[in-house]
């Protein structure tokens, strides 16, 4: 039997109410990646109940601020951090907010342009 | 529940205090290696065709191909054994042997030079295959041969294309020509 | 109230071998809260996968973590072979598969060295290392690597095993789980032992859900969950159930992990028995397109790889998502309330690695 693993796209204003949806149901939070569009980025939130998986897809724009989700999740601040400091995504309101001092590098958001 | 018991360990700690140990006495004793292990890559370099393969493969970038010159260097302290410069030569030219680098206070390139036999050129450098359309038969062995698909051979229209660009003049094409149309120009 | 003092911890601890960083916030010696902060090590290896053919990425892919190397280069070929459709042939995915439960007995019996020596058991130590050894011999005996195996492939494997490097792992086995008794033994019926890690770091299964544990972590609490259940590799063949214990402390996070140790022999053994003839590779033609979340489950959890591809030798993104990125929250949680001198000792039975969490 093949365990569900499932791409949602949501809209802004349907994300948080998602997430905690999810929270409700008792799934746990399982990773939080990023990727590059033209202009845009591309969030994945992934959740896990037993086997199965859904990734709530979010897309944004360059400058468009997105929650941070610790007020439902606390253990998403790791992962919030590393996309507002590798990619440069503007997450408002992480509750363990490093400001850009989770990874000691050199450059500011090094995965935002290619190359 | 497990119970609890004082001092498990004991035994095996007597025991171990009378056995031989589990190491060797390596330095002064050698070291043995298996087979497969993969310590340092070696070339035969009679066999390369400097075709750049393993260069451009290299994780590390450590390789350097000099077609001109016919030479292949390596530098072993970048090289971190991963043996896809072995996966992908053409010629199986290249292995990995056991015995690792030794430890140096630089780094330093080992470079190995491509003997020349007497009268007998290999191709030229920067050659590209030029096909004999009259000979051609078209049984499509160059292109299966080609490392980089660059040739494109169509049976029933009868065409051979060479895409320059991918091409890197490594002549296993034809090496390869059963009806030997095809040279290096 | 007692005065609160902040004790740095880290990235250097004579008894941490991991680079990270730790501001616990005391009163008297019972911590209240603990800051992390890594970083100290990060690399950029998911970057570099813009600028390397995908094939050659596996490379890399091993190279993120020394400990659980083979996994992330089968993690990543298998997300890359989805997107592709490629067939694996059966003899490859039952290597794999050898390969991996390897690579758990491996990590284990490294992770049980260490608590060894977390405790000042320095014998113990020796005793789980010395054994590891053995498993590191099978590892140079038919890849040719003791850490970093090379072996993976996009559609396959690169090296066979023939029958007798087989009966060799199988009788490495067969002598290893009998010498792994007295050290279990010592692990989990000694009283010292026992009063370290007995009642330590309770995480309750409602908490480890919520926080987002896995692996040993998650199955120490009691919760069921075992990523080689969604069936890849040689698994859906095989007997996996998961190992679990209820007690959520660090000695049923111990229990579990010596468990696994058993099920790994016994897993290594039904695949040898069970192995078919055949191919060990596919050959993959063109270039992947599209994008695919595979999980894994790793010696130390569930690992994410996420692959996107654009139809162009060069991947648009790769994402991995370690296991200790997932576990350091509930580590987190564990230390509260802990003493100062079981920090370290806590930290280690989540069985840190920060330099896969940081790539």
């Amino acid at each position: 039997m093949e365990a569900l693993n499932e791409i949602v796209p949501v809209k802004m204003e349907q994300f948080l109410p998602a997430v905690i949806q999810f929270k409700m149901d008792g799934c746990r939070l399982v990773q939080i990646c990023a990727s590059r569009l033209p202009g845009q980025y591309e969030l994945s939130y992934s959740f896990a109940k037993a086997c199965d998986m859904w990734t709530l897809r979010l897309t944004v724009g360059e400058d468009e601020p997105v929650s941070s989700i610790t007020q439902v999740y606390p253990c998403a601040f790791l992962q919030e951090n590393e996309v507002a400091e590798l990619f440069g995504v503007k997450i408002e309101n992480i509750s363990q907010d490093y400001k850009h001092k989770l990874y000691r590098i050199d450059r500011e958001a090094p995965f935002k342009e290619k190359g | 529940m497990a119970s609890f018991r004082f001092w498990p360990f004991a035994q095996t700690a007597l025991k171990n205090l009378f056995s031989k140990p589990a190491t060797t006495g390596y330095p002064f004793e050698p070291a043995h290696y298996p087979e497969r292990m993969r310590g340092h890559v070696e070339i035969a370099v009679e066999d390369c065709i400097s075709c750049g393969l393993c260069a451009r493969n290299c994780p590390p970038r450590a390789l350097t191909v000099d077609r001109a010159a016919g030479t292949w260097s390596i530098n072993r302290f970048d090289c971190v054994q991963c043996g896809n410069c072995v996966n992908v030569c053409p010629k199986k030219c290249l292995k990995l042997a056991p015995q690792y680098t030794r430890p140096g206070a630089q780094k330093q390139t080992d470079t190995y030079t491509r003997p020349v036999p007497p009268g007998q050129e290999g191709p030229k450098a920067g050659a590209r295959p030029a096909n004999d359309q009259e000979k051609c038969v078209y049984c499509t062995l160059c292109a299966k041969k080609c490392p980089q698909g660059a040739i494109a051979v169509d049976r029933a229209a009868k065409t051979w294309a060479l895409d320059g660009k991918k091409c890197i003049g490594c002549g296993l094409c034809a090496a390869s020509c059963p009806k030997k149309c095809l040279t290096m120009k | 109230m007692a005065k609160r003092s902040i004790v740095p911890f880290g990235p250097q601890h004579p008894v941490l071998p991991e680079p990270v960083h730790l501001d616990l916030v005391l009163e008297d010696e019972t911590v209240v809260e603990a800051v992390p902060s890594i970083g100290f090590v990060h690399r950029g290896l998911e970057k570099l996968v813009e600028m390397k053919d995908f094939k050659e990425y596996v490379y890399i892919a091993e190279r993120v973590c020394g400990i659980c190397s083979f996994g992330h280069g089968m993690g990543y070929c298998q997300s890359v072979e989805r997107i592709m459709n490629a067939e694996v042939p059966a003899r490859a995915n039952y290597l794999r598969t050898i390969w991996m439960e390897m690579s758990r007995v491996h990590s284990h019996l490294l992770w049980l060295g260490l608590l060894a020596d977390a405790m000042g058991f320095e014998s113990l130590f020796m005793e789980s290392w010395r054994l590891r050894e053995k498993i590191l011999d099978m590892f140079d005996l038919t890849t040719g690597g003791r850490v970093i195996f090379s072996v993976n492939c996009i559609g396959g494997v690169l090296k066979d095993m023939d029958s007798a490097m087989l009966s060799a792992i199988r009788s490495t086995v067969d002598s290893m789980e009998k010498e792994l008794r007295p050290i279990a033994d010592s692990f989990l019926r000694d009283f010292t032992v026992g009063s370290r890690l007995r009642g330590m770091g309770v995480l309750k299964p409602e908490q480890a859900v919520q926080l987002g544990a896995v692996g040993p972590m998650l199955r120490a609490s009691g919760v069921s969950y075992d990523a080689r259940a969604l069936g890849y590799a040689a698994y859906p063949e095989l007997e996996v159930e998961p190992v679990t214990a209820d007690e959520g402390d660090s000695y049923a996070r111990c229990q579990v992990r010596i468990g696994e140790l058993y099920q790994s022999f016994s897993l290594i053994r039904q695949a040898i028995e069970k192995i078919p003839q055949g191919p060990i590779s596919a050959p993959v033609k063109g270039n992947p397109s599209g994008e695919h979340f595979m999980r894994i489950e790793q010696p130390r959890g569930e690992a994410i790889y996420y692959v996107k591809a654009n139809g162009t030798k060069f991947l648009d993104r790769f994402r991995l998502r370690t296991p200790t990125t997932s576990n350091i929250p509930p580590m987190l949680e564990l230390l509260k309330g802990c003493q100062l001198a079981d920090v370290p000792l806590l930290i280690l039975t989540i069985d840190p690695c920060i330099s896969c969490t940081e790539r």
